[in-house]
């Protein structure tokens, strides 16, 4: 039954969500588009920019997957399996935050994750605009955005507003 | 009803002054209320809109208090401000606390996401349509390739550090391999590293 996978699949997934939703991204491509085959690479990317486009967490991405694979019952189902198992833990570690936050294993684990996190980061920007061969104008987009995020302070919505007028233009 | 609203003048007063003293919410329902109007807020940002409801708003929590927290959020899986609403949910009223808080946040960026892909779909087969959604894709994998170059420059002089990265990025863009495979490895090693001075 598609909503047991679903649910089993992004439960499993909950727990390596370190550093927010990006880490996990190629892995939820991985699993959608070439393992399950539900949807294509570039309906993937679309899905990801509607849930950019929408205020809220950006975990929303799983419901609007949820949704392509299953209707509501679906997009339910992706958002609480993705945020509940992370939020036992969550939920736990605060009951013990005061013997956590100064154990040696702390420190050394955070730096451990930082390594790991820009790395999936990368990954998931290169997966999300890379959906067959790569496109030279998916790439452009892309690195111009990076290139006005890293050097402005401009509302990242304005960049994505640019992103809209040169997906018009170019594809 | 005056007494009440004497109570609250002078505790915005202290906290101007700089000495904050935390109103919790009094209520389930204020709880809700008060996550319900952060996931309305939260156009640009999730993480500003808790800040500015909890802290500036509704004086919750003191500015060392919600730092602290999305710290401790931070360094565990899962949603930041969706695991600090079970953090604070719970604090404040323990288990319903937590479920009220999280169904709060998430519930109007929910309708709002599922709202916008039922009209992109219905519009999906124009040609202009695809192509704007493309470029908006496009544009969000910059902005994460921007985040990573961001939390990426601390440790640009680790070689240790670059390794790893570069390590995961190509086992999972390149190599396509399996999450659950790539990170319990990749954090051992890391780890590992990060014990031996490394890191």
């Amino acid at each position: 039954m598609i909503l047991i996978e679903l649910g089993t699949y992004f439960a499993r997934l909950s727990l390596l969500t370190f550093g927010g939703l990006s880490a996990v991204v190629p892995d939820m491509q991985r699993y959608i588009v070439d393992v399950k085959g539900w949807t294509s690479a570039t309906d993937f990317m679309r899905l990801f920019a509607v849930a950019q486009a929408a205020p809220g967490p950006n975990v929303l991405i799983t419901s609007l997957i949820g949704y392509r694979v299953a209707g509501v019952a679906g997009s339910l189902v992706a958002l609480f399996a993705l945020c509940l198992p992370a939020g036992g833990l969550t939920w736990v570690v605060s009951a013990l935050w005061g013997r956590f936050r100064d154990s040696p294993w702390r420190g050394a684990i955070q730096r451990a994750l930082a390594p790991l996190v820009v790395g999936l980061t990368f990954a998931a920007g290169y997966a999300i605009a890379t959906p067959h061969a790569p496109d030279w104008r998916l790439w452009l987009i892309a690195l111009a955005t990076a290139a006005v995020m890293l050097r402005t302070r401009v509302n990242p919505l304005w960049l994505l507003a640019g992103g809209a007028v040169l997906g018009g233009l170019l594809i | 009803m005056t007494a009440i609203g004497e109570n609250d003048s002078v505790r915005a007063v202290n906290w101007e002054r700089g000495t904050p003293i935390p109103t919790p919410p009094r209520s389930l329902a204020e709880l809700f209320l008060g996550f319900l109007s952060i996931g309305a807020r939260s156009f640009g940002g999730v993480l500003p809109a808790a800040h500015y409801v909890m802290v500036e708003r509704r004086h919750w929590l003191t500015p060392a208090d919600f730092t602290e927290t999305i710290g401790l959020c931070q360094a565990l899986p899962g949603p930041n401000v969706g695991n600090a609403a079970i953090v604070l949910g719970r604090r404040w009223f323990g288990l319903s606390g937590a479920i009220v808080a999280f169904l709060g946040l998430f519930a109007l960026p929910y309708l709002w996401v599922l709202a916008l892909a039922l009209v992109y779909t219905h519009w999906a087969a124009r040609p202009l349509v695809s192509a704007v959604v493309t470029g908006v894709g496009a544009s969000a994998a910059g902005l994460l390739v921007a985040t990573a170059v961001k939390l990426g420059r601390p440790m640009a002089r680790k070689p240790a550090g670059v390794a790893l990265m570069a390590g995961c990025f190509v086992a999972v863009a390149i190599g396509r391999m399996p999450l659950p495979v790539v990170m319990p490895i990749a954090l051992s090693v890391g780890i590992a590293l990060s014990r031996g001075g490394l890191l």
